[in-house]
């Protein structure tokens, strides 16, 4: 049985005066799912997201939360943001500085009119969630950064939300305290189980935190699927190079040379790779993609018989964790990430070989 | 299930809520629009009115008051010397003045730069009074040390035109100063730093990087100031009038004045000089927003101070003569003379007395025109605050339609000068069937009409301090529209509405130009008081009066600044 959708989005479009910022983006979210919205900065994933709040006024489309429509154009539904029992993580944490750390947190209570017994023990039991109980009595505006994102986080799921939202919460952090961050909010989304959509441009962030990404670009979904699904399978040359760093080849299917389900491709210099469809359909003109991380070197010809080439090393980058080695091959430059390298000078000659599960074709 | 239920019934309330607030915005929109095109209108017709000047409506419309206007070149002429001389005076003021506290490191750099402000709240009108009892030929205290040196005749003139654009230099000079130190204080300084690091010398560093960079902001200014100089009155009447030297402000006072009244004429001058600083200011905000230089980045740079070696004791001895002449000198004279039976400049024992004091204070026209004003001052700032801040959030934060256009209605009595706008206002409630003219209650429409600009601009530029997610986050708890403005909205913003609310009140206390017309003989208030009292009584007793209503306006800037104190203390996101 397919899990009950949480939140459906269908067809959303909204605009800023004559500018379309979503032109028409749908995918649903099921219970207990974190879901994140992936793109470049102007994608329009911090739109999508405003618009599923309720802060910004769609102009056509969808939005259904358990099956009830928040926002319809075609109904001329739109109930405002306060009344559709969301809640939400701002980029800038917007932590009240006239309130002290406990007021933040209560305010969400507050407007709910609970007791003030019950305010106490709840807020208490957030702040303790993020390891902020010390800090009750605080003013905001003494605070760290990341002393700031843990408020607001509390604050945003006290009250027990049916839905969180981030948007870009961990953007103003420093690399550090960003990874650590991740974590910890993966675990606390696990134990409170709560739907959650998240905005990033930061893929690791999406990789690492995401039962479902939505990478986004110009106001479209690119593609929806698994990190693991976008990772490895990439839709289209944009998500292919977007979702960490890929190769693209050109060329033309040689249906003739297709052996053991694979598909051949043939370069303008007469290459021919051997790649993989994943059932996608392939016309004439194909392209596919290689991660850069799957493309081998050895100085030594490789066993094997398909995807082996011989190249040249145009140069090499070093970068910490990984050498950045730069490839000539045949007419085409390739990028190759090779961990823990014996240095390669420029201009020597070797082997590059790829298997042909990780030559993705991309989709037309 | 129940949440279904619950979002389902909210769709139905939400429209409510939404039109509670268009309701709002809309009706305190219209308010602003009646309040600035009412009188705008009958400005126009009467400047269009050619029929019998003694019955309204007109009974016939033409351009002939306009042509009329051709007859007075020589006002004409004067307002165009008297504002360049002192545009370019005020610009060389500012701009020294400028250069000096952003960029060399002067000693008591920070302090002098919180004391350029005082000149702007003295008033031009407080300084042509000092300046006169400093400067006229005969009884001027500087001729009288002149004389009394063994000079003979006089050594300045402050009644003629470069006195009076001397005076007005003097103040506008604290405006310049504080829009050509923005723009200084804007250029980044890697871009002069990149021209010397390329091996420019400072001198060529200076002409070719930093004044280009600079002119677009200086030539806002100079266009600003000039725009304000048409339009300013005060310290032509005081220094002009007496020589029967007028400007276009001042002929139309007297126009107005006059028996018979020339209304229509006064009213095309009016419409004239509205017209042009309509366009002057019009051409100054695209300037500014064009923004196609890259001074103005919107960030705040620290600039580069320049070491200037022993020249900064020669700096500091400019800063000190300029505050010396614009707000010692003044202060000193005014207080030297309130306390003379007879003010001349040398002191005499006999000559000492409180007796103006106790006369101002005791006087009943002087009494109750300061009771009206500070009454007048308070109900101008309350309801004030009320109006301009749902103005700023309807412009500003609401993105209701049609939210441009009312920011341009309400920024339009900046483009007018009081006078002209107050004449319109007497000739609009004149007709109104309610008879407020000749009272205070007209006042006080006009004080909220000609300083919605002033209130706008203040109370929305805290309101854009406030970053706009703290609101948003709100409404994500579940909060309604009228909690957060209780919980949030309103509890941040208090600062900065209790330093609107004191910038309207002191600006209420210092009306003139609105003032002098709209003032009857039961609604007196202090400023026009002071003048009537200039031309009227002795100086002796006005020089008190002047200081009284300084002494009230010190006493508001000093609660401005400690509240300003406590906003930048408390830090806002």
């Amino acid at each position: 049985m397919a899990p009950k959708p949480h939140i459906e989005v269908e067809n959303l479009e909204v605009s800023f005066g004559a500018v379309p910022a979503v032109r028409g983006v749908s995918f649903t979210v099921t219970h207990g799912e974190q879901l994140t919205l992936l793109g470049p900065s102007g994608c329009g994933k911090t739109t999508t997201l405003r618009a599923i709040a309720g802060l910004e006024k769609p102009v056509a489309g969808e939005i259904r939360i358990d099956g009830a429509p928040i926002y319809s154009a075609a109904r001329n539904i739109n109930v405002p943001a306060e009344k559709r029992g969301l809640s939400m993580v701002f980029q800038s944490y917007a932590i009240w500085p006239h309130m002290s750390v406990f007021d933040n947190v209560a305010y969400g209570l507050r407007v709910r009119r609970e007791e003030a017994a019950a305010i106490r023990n709840k807020v208490i039991q957030a702040l303790a969630l993020v390891q902020m109980q010390a800090f009750a009595d605080r003013r905001a505006s003494q605070l760290s950064g990341g002393q700031q994102q843990r408020v607001a986080l509390a604050r945003a799921f006290v009250f027990q939300p049916s839905v969180l939202l981030f948007d870009e919460p961990l953007s103003n952090l420093d690399a550090k305290l960003r990874a650590d961050m991740r974590i910890e909010l993966r675990d606390l989304q696990h134990r409170l189980g709560i739907t959650s959509i998240y905005v990033t441009h930061d893929l690791e962030e999406a990789l690492a935190m995401s039962d479902h990404i939505v990478v986004m670009r110009d106001g479209l979904v690119e593609q929806t699927g698994t990190p693991d699904d976008i990772y490895r399978l990439p839709r289209s040359a944009f998500v292919a190079d977007f979702i960490g760093s890929a190769n693209l080849v050109h060329g033309r299917n040689r249906r003739d040379l297709a052996t053991h389900g694979l598909l051949a491709l043939e370069t303008p210099g007469g290459q021919v790779i051997y790649g993989n469809a994943y059932g996608r359909s392939a016309g004439d003109e194909l392209t596919v993609s290689v991660r850069t991380v799957h493309l081998q070197i050895s100085p030594q010809r490789p066993a094997g018989e398909r995807n082996v080439w011989p190249a040249r090393v145009e140069k090499t980058v070093f970068q910490g964790d990984f050498t950045q080695v730069h490839i000539l091959w045949g007419d085409q430059r390739l990028i190759a990430r090779c961990a823990a390298l014996d240095p390669l000078p420029a201009g020597q000659e070797v082997f590059i070989s790829v298997d042909p599960k990780r030559v993705v074709l991309l989709g037309a | 299930m129940e949440r279904h239920a619950r979002a389902v019934s909210a769709a139905a309330s939400s429209t409510e809520s939404v039109s509670a607030q268009k309701i709002a915005g809309y009706g305190v929109a219209t308010v602003a629009a009646v309040l600035v095109l009412y009188p705008v209108f009958y400005l126009l017709q009467a400047a269009l009115d050619v029929g019998d000047p003694q019955t309204r409506p007109p009974t016939a419309y033409g351009l002939d008051n306009f042509e009329a206007l051709l007859n007075y070149p020589q006002i004409m002429l004067n307002t165009l010397s008297v504002s360049f001389a002192a545009t370019l005076m005020a610009l060389v003021i500012g701009f020294i003045m400028a250069w000096i506290l952003t960029r060399t490191n002067v000693p008591g750099r920070l302090v002098f730069e919180q004391l350029m402000a005082v000149p702007y709240y003295l008033t031009p009108l407080l300084g042509a009074l000092a300046w006169s009892m400093l400067g006229s030929p005969e009884s001027g205290f500087l001729n009288q040390f002149w004389r009394a040196l063994g000079g003979s005749g006089h050594v300045i003139d402050i009644n003629t035109p470069y006195g009076i654009a001397w005076v007005m230099a003097l103040f506008e000079g604290s405006v310049a100063f504080v829009m050509i130190g923005a723009v200084m204080k804007s250029m980044d300084p890697a871009l002069e730093e990149a021209s010397q690091v390329i091996g420019a010398s400072r001198l060529r560093t200076m002409l070719r990087v930093t004044l280009p960079l600079v002119i677009p902001g200086v030539l806002g200014a100079a266009i600003f100031v000039f725009a304000e100089m048409l339009g300013s009155f005060a310290v032509a009447l005081v220094l002009g009038t007496p020589n029967r030297y007028y400007v276009i402000t001042t002929a139309i006072y007297q126009l107005i004045q006059q028996y018979p009244p020339r209304i229509q004429v006064a009213a095309a001058m009016g419409t004239s000089l509205f017209a042009v600083m309509f366009v002057m200011l019009f051409i100054y905000r695209r300037i500014v927003t064009a923004g196609s230089y890259v001074t103005i980045t919107g960030k705040a740079f620290r600039p580069r101070v320049a070491d200037v070696g022993r020249l900064r004791h020669l700096l500091f001895c400019v800063c000190v003569l300029y505050l010396v002449v614009s707000v010692v000198l003044p202060i000193a004279t005014l207080l030297y003379a309130s306390v003379q039976k007879i003010a001349v400049a040398f002191p005499a024992a006999d000559n000492f007395t409180l007796d103006n004091f106790r006369a101002a204070m005791s006087m009943n026209a002087a009494g109750s025109a300061l009771t009206n004003s500070l009454i007048l001052a308070f109900a101008t700032a309350t309801i004030g605050i009320a109006l301009m801040g749902l103005l700023a959030w309807l412009i500003y934060r609401s993105r209701l339609p049609g939210a441009g256009l009312i920011e341009y209605v309400v920024m339009f009595p900046q483009a007018v000068p009081r006078l002209v706008f107050a004449f319109g206002m007497m000739w609009a409630w004149l007709a109104f069937p309610i008879p407020i003219y000749g009272t205070l209650w007209l006042l006080l429409i006009a004080y909220l009409t000609v300083f919605l600009p002033l209130g706008v601009r203040t109370i929305a530029g805290v309101m854009l301090q406030v970053d706009k997610s703290l609101d948003e986050c709100a409404q994500m708890c579940g909060a309604s529209w009228m909690f957060r403005m209780r919980t949030i909205s309103i509890p941040l913003l208090v600062p900065g509405l209790v330093a609107a609310w004191l910038l309207l009140f002191i600006a209420s206390v210092r009306e003139l130009g609105a003032s002098i017309l709209l003032m009857g003989p039961h609604s007196k208030v202090i400023t026009p008081s002071i003048v009537e009292s200039w031309f009227g009584t002795a100086s002796e007793l006005t020089a008190t009066l002047a200081l009284i209503q300084t002494f009230v306006v010190a006493a508001a800037v000093a609660v401005l600044v400690v509240v300003t104190r406590r906003v930048s203390t408390h830090v806002v996101n």
